[in-house]
């Protein structure tokens, strides 16, 4: 009964819209069902409170953004942008606003209409200290928002900076005034009513069950026509491992990460195939440059250079990226991912040498004692190596890395511990070592969280308390510049000092490699996120099973 | 024995308070807060800010009157990791831990006492010495291990069972009876694991008990009076050698909590097993406090029937 | 001993500890790899069982035979020594509890309710999340200071129905101190179904600490102890059998062995009575004596 009248609507829709021809949806191959397995339930589905990976899947699919960035993640300007839920905008001749005209035919899920009201409502929710949203810091340069009629939302800016558009269009995400705004704020967080979300996006949330289950179906009216893909089922497993045996056995049909050694047995799977996923996270192990808990003193060990440098030169970074990936890795080339916008591959690290690297410690006063292990003035070279006990691939690394300064003469505790211990203890400075992976955002502003010396402390993520002046005034030029030679110059710049002052041996570029079904055709796959095109995907028509020919039906009750 | 009985209840109150106490402090003095995510945007500053505004930032004491205070009121409190209230999480969580046990304990009670009644029927006979090298062998194996040789045999290298959680992701659209056929598909490689090990102590008690019970007086006067082996074995044995079993089974309620947990966790079956390994991970804390009240009452209550029970049946203990 | 030796089942155990004991002390020397050393990251990775590395080799390209073998010293001393401090601690406060009696014996016997309330796994997960990593010395003690509740029970049991013996009244009229009553008299009595207890605790708290170092709480690397060596290699079990075959059958053999050893024990020492001194699914506590008589009659 249903589907001749989505079908209608759809139909409607397409006519209506017929000069939209960014994605081509709504044709009558539509349907399909796609089971997801995750690991890990989202923290919250709520746009201001989404700060991990399972969440933000699940926002690329509920809600949908002002302006889609392009598929190079250009953040400069609005160069690329496409027109999602503003129709069109207009710069204001001193570039200190920007007006958006919000698409009439817009509509949230429960039918009322997406006001400019909304864009402010999400700006106060973003912004208010007493929600502490962890994407508010992102929307630091956004003053307010401003109404001027019920489909115009002006958003004035404090000041000029080449990242302003991608500000607004990308990081504020728009969520329904009337739906929430009966709540006090700081009650987002806990009240059941939060958790019911309510977006514009191509899909719609059905049902969320806690650590179990999230259920996404078309959004039939959707204004820039319905998805291809009726339905989204994530289904939380234990591990990667249970994942890709739901995957082989047509449990499920997607999972987001294939161990690295199983990766060969989707070859010879009839039912899956791998799918590399790209992405935008580094891994490297980072030397603590303070002493442990100490804001000022420099680290006993590693506060010495000729010791970072001559451990960076000491491991055999290209056979530990085979044993742990086989075929499939992708070295580290300094402190950022080979798929940002500012990525260098011409960056000079230091190369794999253990005569100079021993040389270099004997100079440094680390002499081999009789056990084979080196001392300096009766201490040992002896340090802590922290871990985190949910990436396979980091306490691989620890293990290997453990090995290879054993044959310079350094002796590493590896310290395999629980996520809550290593943010813990990265964020406190209590650690030697750390084998930490960063993943930026499109656009130049992030290194500075990461790498600057304002981001040490409360305020960003740079856990190894790195600081060189040059560097971020290096940095600050690449984030404010408007021209993207002159960025990638100053990020080059940057990225060299940083790689000369060796505060970590970069290990790999975080590659994943996703287990898929065959007979599912998937959208663009981006760095920034695997499921941002998911109203694309969709299902060879030849080869639909069981759970495809449901159509939109609801759930028997 | 009202009074013993009031007096019993009152020490298992009070075991639970002290349990419920200690629980409270050791997960707070853990490293770590709800609130540790590793994500790329959260920041220490973020994480302060929600410390102090759900009040994790104040002295253990406070914190503790406070949640007395919350628990005096009805209110368990609220679960981060799960997004819900502690009571509505262990409303769903508690029934799926008890199906699992439940039928666990039941098909190895019922397996394990026919084993070992049969054998002590057939002692010394090569079934007696085989069975029982039989159940040694299941008996040390290492839980978590069986759980997953079963699980990658039947699941993965031969694909029969489906692998792992409670229900298929398309269950709430599948007609009833497929739906009912889908719940017991997933139910049966847990149960499986959970039943194995447990039905080999079980069988290795009551056959002990058994061949205890053969030699005594009474059944060598039923023998006499030509009362058949069987009825012998199944009626007049079987009912002596089963007080033992009912103490058992009191005392099997945290053995069986416990032992679930690395099935629920290999299987991701929803149940307090998982939810407490999940709780402490992500320190959770009134989750955690909360787990542990309902697991301590269940075991005391465990405890107190057995006790019971075990007074009401056999006359000659009446400690 | 010789009754022991005599007992089918016996024999068995006996001989397999004995090899075992000989590889844990001996092993190590057999062969030129130590278990540590990684010998070609990219060439040796999970090389299948091989004349040169008879039980292959693990992810790092670690000789799991030196893997295993010392491994078994390290689980076997671990346990050893943990379920040592599990009987003596038990013993002693069932001993106490049993032979005083009274209000001490009620408040003792309650404490050890509220810990065997806690599913012991539970218990030693959260213990070691507060305290981090964990060495070895640390882990015998967690391990053995979880591990007397039941032995405490079981005590507590034998004492009471000891304690009314006609030799310990005489005892005490002759004016014997309580300590040498204590351990003159009553111990030989427990001694029985103690070491009974203690034999089927050495294989759970095996099996135990092998299902810590799963679970993620165990030794530190690079020590191979046998739960981390089948930690590892269920991690990637991308098919390698012998990764996990050698180290998991090295497990259950050695648990075997000692259960076996167990019930022999059982039945030369102890034949009259229905020992619950069985392993329930997680926990390696012994279980109390249910006497079906409190006072021995003739009868059975």
């Amino acid at each position: 009964m249903r589907k001749p009248f989505s079908l209608l609507v759809a139909s409607i829709a397409a006519a209506a819209c017929g000069g939209d021809t960014t994605s081509a949806r709504g044709d009558a191959a539509a349907g399909g069902t796609m089971i997801v397995a995750t690991v890990g339930d989202p923290v919250h589905l709520l746009p201001p409170l989404v700060s991990d990976f399972a969440g933000k899947s699940v926002q690329d699919l509920v809600y949908d953004k002002l302006a889609e960035v392009g598929p190079d993640l250009n953040s400069i300007g609005d160069a690329g942008f496409t027109p999602h839920l503003a129709k069109s905008w207009t710069w204001a001749p001193d570039s200190m606003s920007i007006a958006f005209a919000i698409d009439p035919r817009a509509r949230w899920h429960d039918g009322k209409p997406v006001l400019a009201e909304d864009v402010r409502y999400a700006f106060q929710a973003f912004t208010d200290p007493k929600l502490g949203s962890p994407n508010g810091p992102g929307l630091a340069n956004i003053d307010s928002i401003q109404v001027r009629d019920s489909l115009t939302a002006v958003a004035w800016f404090r000041k000029r900076s080449p990242s302003q558009f991608y500000d607004v269009a990308y990081q504020l995400i728009p969520i329904p005034r009337h739906v929430y705004d009966s709540l006090a704020i700081d009650r987002l967080q806990t009240a059941d009513a939060a958790r019911q979300i309510v977006g514009s996006g191509p899909f719609r949330l059905v049902k969320w069950e806690p650590n179990v289950r999230i259920e996404v179906i078309a959004d039939t009216a959707n204004y820039r026509g319905r998805p291809k893909l009726d339905r989204v089922i994530f289904s939380v497993v234990p591990d990667a491992n249970v994942g890709l045996t739901q995957v082989l056995t047509q449990q499920a049909d997607f999972v987001e990460t294939t161990p690295p050694d199983q990766v060969s047995s989707l070859d010879s799977s009839k039912v899956a195939r791998a799918l590399p996923l790209t992405s935008s996270g580094y891994t490297f192990a980072g030397f603590n440059q303070h002493a442990p808990g100490s804001n000022s003193a420099p680290h006993p060990i590693f506060g010495d250079i000729r010791v970072r440098r001559a451990l960076s030169m000491g491991v055999d970074r290209a056979a530990m990226l085979r044993n742990v990936f086989g075929a499939n890795g992708r070295l580290g080339r300094g402190p950022f991912p080979m798929t940002h916008a500012v990525a260098d591959s011409t960056i000079r690290v230091p190369a794999y040498d253990t005569a100079a690297a021993m040389a270099l410690l004997d100079s440094a006063g680390w002499r081999v004692g009789p056990d084979g292990m080196r001392a300096k003035n009766g201490q040992p070279l002896r340090f802590t190596m922290l871990t985190p006990t949910t990436s396979l691939l980091r306490k691989a690394y620890a293990v290997l890395l453990q090995e290879q300064f054993r044959k310079l003469g350094a002796r590493a505790d590896v310290d395999i511990v629980d996520n809550q211990v290593f943010t813990e203890r990265t964020t406190k400075g209590a650690f030697d070592m750390a084998l930490t992976s960063f993943f930026t955002d499109p656009g130049a502003a992030g290194f500075s969280q990461n790498w600057g010396t304002a981001g040490i402390g409360g305020h960003g993520q740079n856990t190894l308390r790195y600081s060189n002046r040059a560097v971020d005034a290096l940095l600050d030029s690449a984030a404010t510049s408007f021209d993207p030679a002159k960025t990638r110059a100053f990020a080059r710049r940057a990225f060299q000092q940083i790689a000369d002052d060796a505060p970590a041996i970069w290990l790999y570029d975080v590659v994943q490699v996703a287990a898929i079904n065959r007979r599912l055709n998937p959208g663009l796959i981006r760095p920034d996120g695997w499921a941002v095109d998911m109203a694309n995907w969709s299902v060879d028509p030849a080869r639909r099973i069981d759970r495809d020919r449901i159509g939109l039906g609801g759930a028997t009750p | 024995m009202r009074r013993l009985l009031l007096a019993r209840l009152a020490q298992s109150l009070i075991v639970v308070a002290v349990v419920t106490t200690v629980s409270f402090f050791v997960i707070r003095l853990a490293p770590g807060d709800p609130f540790n995510y590793a994500s790329p945007r959260v920041t220490e500053q973020v994480r302060e800010q929600w410390r102090h505004q759900f009040g994790y930032d104040q002295p253990l004491v406070v914190q503790f009157a406070r949640y007395l205070g919350s628990v005096a009121r009805g209110r368990l409190g609220y679960s981060f990791s799960l997004h819900q209230s502690v009571a509505d999480v262990l409303k769903e969580a508690l029934p799926r831990t008890l199906l699992l046990t439940g039928l666990s304990l039941a098909l190895s009670f019922a397996i394990g006492i026919a084993v070992g009644v049969t054998q002590a029927a057939r002692r010394g006979t090569w079934f007696d010495r085989i069975t029982s090298g039989v159940l040694l062998l299941f008996y040390s194996l290492p839980d978590f291990w069986a759980a997953l040789m079963i699980l990658l045999l039947f699941a993965r290298w031969i694909p029969i069972f489906p692998a792992g959680n409670m229900v298929d992701a398309m269950h709430d659209y599948m007609p009833p009876l497929r739906a009912f056929w889908d719940s017991l598909r997933h139910l049966v490689l847990p149960v499986a694991s959970l039943t194995l090990l447990t039905t080999a102590s079980i069988a290795r008690y009551q056959r002990a008990a058994m061949l205890e019970t053969l030699p005594s007086d009474f059944v060598r006067t039923a023998r006499a009076k030509g009362v058949s082996e069987r009825a012998i074995l199944w009626r007049h044995a079987l009912r002596t050698a089963l007080t033992p079993m009912v103490t058992l089974a009191g005392l099997f309620l945290p053995a069986l909590l416990g032992g679930a947990l690395f099935i629920e966790k290999v299987y991701a079956w929803p149940g307090m097993g998982y939810v407490a390994a999940n709780a402490i991970a992500g320190r959770d804390y009134d989750l955690v406090v909360a787990t542990v009240i309902v697991g301590s009452l269940l075991v005391v209550v465990g405890n107190l029937l057995a006790d019971l029970l075990h007074m009401a049946i056999d006359p000659r203990v009446r400690a | 001993m010789r009754r022991l030796v005599a007992h089918p089942t016996g024999r068995w155990a006996i001989a397999v500890i004995v090899l075992l004991a000989v590889s844990a002390i001996v092993g190590p020397w057999l062969t030129s790899y130590t278990g540590v050393e990684q010998l070609d990251i990219v060439a040796l990775k999970n090389a299948p069982p091989s004349w040169a590395h008879p039980f292959g080799t693990d992810q790092y390209s670690r000789d799991l035979l030196a893997r295993v073998l010392r491994g078994a010293r390290i689980s076997l001393l671990v346990s050893l020594l943990a379920v040592t401090l599990s009987i003596v601690l038990g013993a002693t406060w069932g001993l106490i509890a049993g032979y005083f009696g009274g209000v001490l014996d009620t408040v003792m016997m309650r404490v050890i309710d509220a810990f065997l309330s806690i599913p012991r796994v539970l218990l030693l997960v959260a213990l070691m999340t507060v305290l981090e990593q964990v060495p070895l010395w640390l882990l015998v003690l967690l391990l053995g200071g979880t591990g007397w509740f039941g032995v405490s029970r079981l005590v507590r049991a034998e004492t009471l129905s000891a304690r009314e013996q006609p030799y310990v009244e005489a005892a005490r009229a002759l004016g014997a101190s309580h300590t040498r009553i204590l351990l003159q008299h009553l111990l030989p009595n427990v001694a029985a179904p103690l070491i009974v207890a203690a034999t089927l605790s050495i294989g759970n708290t095996i099996v135990l600490e092998a299902g810590l170092s799963f679970l993620g709480v165990g030794a530190r690397e690079p020590t191979p102890s046998w739960g981390s060596v089948f930690l590892g290699a269920v991690e990637s079990y991308a098919g390698n059998w012998w990764a996990v075959l050698f180290p998991g059958l090295a497990i259950v053999v050695t648990a075997l062995a000692f259960n076996m050893l167990g019930d022999a024990l059982r039945d030369v020492l102890d034949p009259r009575q229905v020992h619950l001194a069985h392993r329930l699914p997680d926990s390696a506590t012994a279980l109390p004596v249910v006497q079906r008589d409190p006072r021995p009659t003739a009868a059975v």
